[in-house]
C-alpha cells in the first residue's frame, strides 16, 4: 500500500491505496469526486482531465505516487457555494455541453489555458482543447463559451476561487 | 355561564359555516364546465420557421454537467458492490471445446464466474434473436464474450480473466461481405444462409429506361465500419434482490426493448425487472440494445451483491455495434441533358456476426438509395449478410449517410462526364412538391430545390466556379 497526501481543491487529503492506483481512481473511488470521468483509460479522450500544479493532466495516466504532495484541482473545486466559475456559467449560457461527459475535462483544460493566457486566440483555444474529445461535437460552442468566459475574467481580474 | 355557552355555540356555528364555505370553494365541481377559452394549437406553416428554430436555448441539465455533478452510471456505487469483467474470445470463428474457470474461481477476491451455459436463454436481439449473451458453444466474432468474472476490485477481475482457460477448435470464417454472398461461402450461422434480410424496390421498367437513355453510367462505392465512440463507455449496475427482482442501472437508450430482452435471457417475468436508465454520456445509436446487463444480473444473483460493469474502450470497438459498411453499386441511365431515366442499385450491407438493427438499416438504406430524385424506372436491391466480424447495428441515420455518399458521388461523376454543373443536374432531377418517393409515398413540403438554390447563393457557388 502507498500512503499519499494530495491537496485536492485546497484541502489536504490522505489515502492508503495500492501503488498501481491512478490519480483518477483515487479521486473517483477514494475521495468520491466523480466529476473527472473515465473515457478511454489511455490518455486519448481527456474526460479525466484535472489540473495538477496549474497544468492540465490526464488523471488516468498519473499514478498516485506521481501526484503525492501536489496540488490538484478538480471540477468540484471550481465553483464556490454562491457562484459558478465564469467558465461554468459561460458553458451553461452557450449550451456548450450536450451529453456532458467530456465537460469537466474540457472546462478544466480551458481553465488552465485562461490562467496562463487571459486573451487567447481561437487557434490557442483549439490547441488547449486538443487533448479533449467531444463526440457530440460541440467544439464551436465551447470555443465561444471560453472566449466569453475570458472576457468576463479579464474585466474582473479577481477570480472568485483563485 | 349559560350566556357564555350560547356565544360559544354561536361562534362555533359561524366557524363551521366559514369552514364549509372554504371547503366548497376548494372543491372541484362534480362536472367540469366546458372550456370556453379558445384553444389554438400552434401549427407551423409549411416552409415557415417554427418558434424554436433559430432560438438560443440552454439545456436544463447544462449546469450540472459543467459542475461535474451529473451522475452517470459509473459515478454510482452501492454498498458491497463488485466489479465485473468479460473475457473476450479473440478468435473470429471457433467451437468452444472446454472452458476451465477453476483457477479463476479460486483466486482471493473473485466472488463468481459465469459462462454462457449458465444463461437461462442465451439469445437476444431487437429483431432476430441470434446473439448470445456470452458465447456457449460457438464463437462468431472475436469480440464475443466467453466468460465473466465478478470480483471485489476491477484489477482482480481483470487478473481472473487471464486465469480462465478456454480451448477453441478454430472454424472457417468469412470476413468479406461479397464472399459471404456466395453459395459456397462459410455459413456464419449454419445451416442458415448468410443473407439474413433482403429488400427489393421495383418501380417502372429499368430495361426500357436504360434502352431509352443516351448515356449509361456505372459506379461502385464502399463505406467503412464506424464505431459510435460515445465518450461514456457502456456501463451498468445490476442489483438482484432476495425477493427475486432485479434492478438494473444502465446506459441503455431503449429501456422497454432492453427490458424485454433481459426478461427473455434471464427467463424472468417483465414485472420483476426494473431498469433505471439515467443520463447517458453519448449514445448515437450504439446503446440501443442490451450488452452486458444479463451477465451482471446473473453475477449479482450468484453473489448476492450489486455488480457493476463498465466496458473498456477496446470493448467499445470490438464488442458493441458499429455502423454498417455498405458496398453500393449504381447504374444510371440519363438523357443528353442529364435527366435520369433509369437507375439500378445494389446494396450489400456487412451485417457482422449478429443481426442487431440490420433490418431497419437495410430498409432505410434501400428506400433512400435512389436519392431525392425523380426516377420513373428504378430497381433497388439490398442484402445484408453475416460475416465473422463485430456486429453492425443502429447508428445515426440507419444507413442513410452511406447511400447519400454513394448517390451524390455518382451524381457528381455523371455531371462531370456530361460537362454539366453539379448543381444544375440536381435541380433538373430533384423531387418537387407531390413527387412520389421510390416506395410510392407522395411527398409534401418538398424544399430540395429551394434549399439547393439558397445554399448555392449563400456560399457563392456560381461565383466560385467562374
Amino acid at each position: 500500500m502507498a500512503d499519499v497526501t494530495v491537496k485536492v481543491n485546497g484541502k489536504l487529503r490522505t489515502a492508503s491505496v495500492p501503488p498501481e492506483t491512478t490519480l483518477l481512481q483515487l479521486l473517483r473511488d477514494h475521495f468520491n469526486l466523480t466529476g473527472a470521468k473515465l473515457g478511454c483509460d489511455v490518455g486519448d479522450c481527456g474526460a479525466c482531465t484535472v489540473i495538477v500544479d496549474g497544468k492540465p493532466v490526464n488523471a488516468c495516466l498519473m499514478l498516485v505516487g506521481q501526484a503525492d504532495g501536489r496540488d490538484v484541482l478538480t471540477i468540484e473545486g471550481l465553483a464556490t457555494r454562491d457562484q459558478l466559475h465564469p467558465l461554468q456559467k459561460a458553458f451553461e449560457d452557450h449550451a456548450s455541453l450536450q451529453c456532458g461527459f467530456c465537460g469537466p475535462g474540457i472546462i478544466l483544460s480551458a481553465k488552465a489555458l485562461l490562467d496562463e493566457v487571459p486573451n487567447p486566440t481561437v487557434p490557442e483555444i483549439r490547441d488547449a482543447l486538443s487533448g479533449n474529445l467531444c463526440r457530440c461535437t460541440g467544439y464551436t460552442k465551447m470555443i465561444e463559451a471560453i472566449q466569453a468566459a475570458a472576457r468576463v475574467l479579464r474585466e474582473e481580474p479577481a477570480e472568485p476561487n483563485a | 355561564m349559560a350566556h357564555k355557552t350560547e356565544i360559544g355555540v354561536r361562534e362555533q356555528r359561524v366557524t363551521q359555516k366559514t369552514l364549509h364555505s372554504v371547503d366548497e370553494t376548494l372543491r372541484l365541481p362534480a362536472v367540469t364546465p366546458p372550456v370556453t377559452y379558445p384553444i389554438e394549437t400552434l401549427v407551423p406553416q409549411v416552409r415557415q420557421q417554427t418558434p424554436a428554430v433559430g432560438q438560443r436555448v440552454t439545456r436544463p441539465d447544462g449546469r450540472l454537467h459543467g459542475l461535474g455533478q451529473t451522475r452517470y452510471i459509473d459515478d454510482l456505487a452501492f454498498p458491497g458492490m463488485l466489479y465485473a469483467k468479460i473475457k473476450r474470445a479473440g478468435i473470429a470463428s471457433a467451437r468452444i471445446k472446454r472452458i476451465d474457470t477453476r483457477e479463476a474461481e479460486a483466486m482471493p477476491g473473485v466472488m463468481a464466474v459465469l459462462t454462457g451455459r449458465e444463461i437461462p436463454v442465451n439469445s437476444f436481439g431487437p429483431s432476430l434473436k441470434d446473439q448470445p449473451v456470452l458465447a456457449d458453444d460457438r464463437v462468431f466474432h472475436a469480440g464475443d464474450g466467453v466468460a465473466a468474472v465478478a470480483a471485489v476490485t476491477e484489477q482482480i477481475a481483470l487478473e481472473a480473466l487471464d486465469k480462465i482457460k478456454v480451448e477453441y477448435e478454430p472454424l472457417p470464417a468469412v470476413f468479406d461481405p461479397l464472399e459471404a454472398l456466395k453459395d459456397d461461402a462459410h455459413k456464419v450461422h449454419a445451416p442458415n444462409s448468410n443473407i439474413y434480410a433482403t429488400k427489393v424496390i421495383k418501380k417502372g421498367d429499368i430495361d426500357k429506361g436504360f434502352a431509352a437513355s443516351d448515356h449509361i453510367f456505372e459506379g461502385s462505392f464502399r463505406t467503412q465500419m464506424v464505431e459510435h465512440v460515445p465518450l461514456e463507455p457502456h456501463a451498468a449496475i445490476a442489483v438482484w434482490d432476495p425477493n427475486g427482482r432485479v434492478t438494473i442501472h444502465s446506459t441503455l437508450g431503449r429501456i422497454t426493448l432492453g427490458r424485454a430482452d433481459i426478461s427473455r435471457t434471464l427467463k424472468l417475468p417483465l414485472n420483476r425487472i426494473r431498469i433505471i436508465a439515467t443520463i447517458v454520456g453519448g449514445n448515437f445509436g450504439g446503446k440501443n440494445e442490451i450488452t452486458q446487463e444479463p451477465v451482471l444480473a446473473l453475477l449479482s444473483k450468484k453473489t448476492g451483491r450489486p455488480v457493476k460493469g463498465v466496458f473498456t474502450r477496446t470493448e467499445e470497438f470490438i464488442a458493441t455495434t458499429t455502423r454498417h459498411p455498405i458496398i453500393m453499386d449504381y447504374k444510371t441511365g440519363v438523357t443528353k441533358d442529364g435527366r435520369i431515366l433509369a437507375r439500378k442499385v445494389r446494396l450489400v450491407l456487412d451485417g457482422g456476426a449478429y443481426c442487431s438493427w440490420s433490418e431497419t438499416t437495410l430498409g432505410k438504406a434501400c428506400i433512400l438509395s435512389a436519392g431525392p430524385y425523380k426516377i420513373d424506372n428504378l430497381l433497388a436491391e439490398a442484402f445484408v449478410v453475416y460475416t465473422n466480424k463485430t456486429m453492425t447495428g443502429a447508428m445515426r441515420g440507419f444507413g442513410a449517410p452511406q447511400v447519400c455518399f454513394a448517390y451524390e458521388s455518382h451524381m457528381d461523376d455523371i455531371a462531370a462526364a456530361l460537362d454539366l454543373d453539379p448543381l444544375d443536374i440536381r435541380l433538373l432531377n430533384a423531387f418537387e412538391e407531390g413527387s412520389p418517393s421510390p416506395t410510392g409515398q407522395v411527398l409534401q413540403s418538398v424544399a430540395v430545390k429551394d434549399s439547393l438554390l439558397q445554399a448555392a447563393q449563400r456560399f457563392g457557388w456560381k461565383e466560385a466556379r467562374k
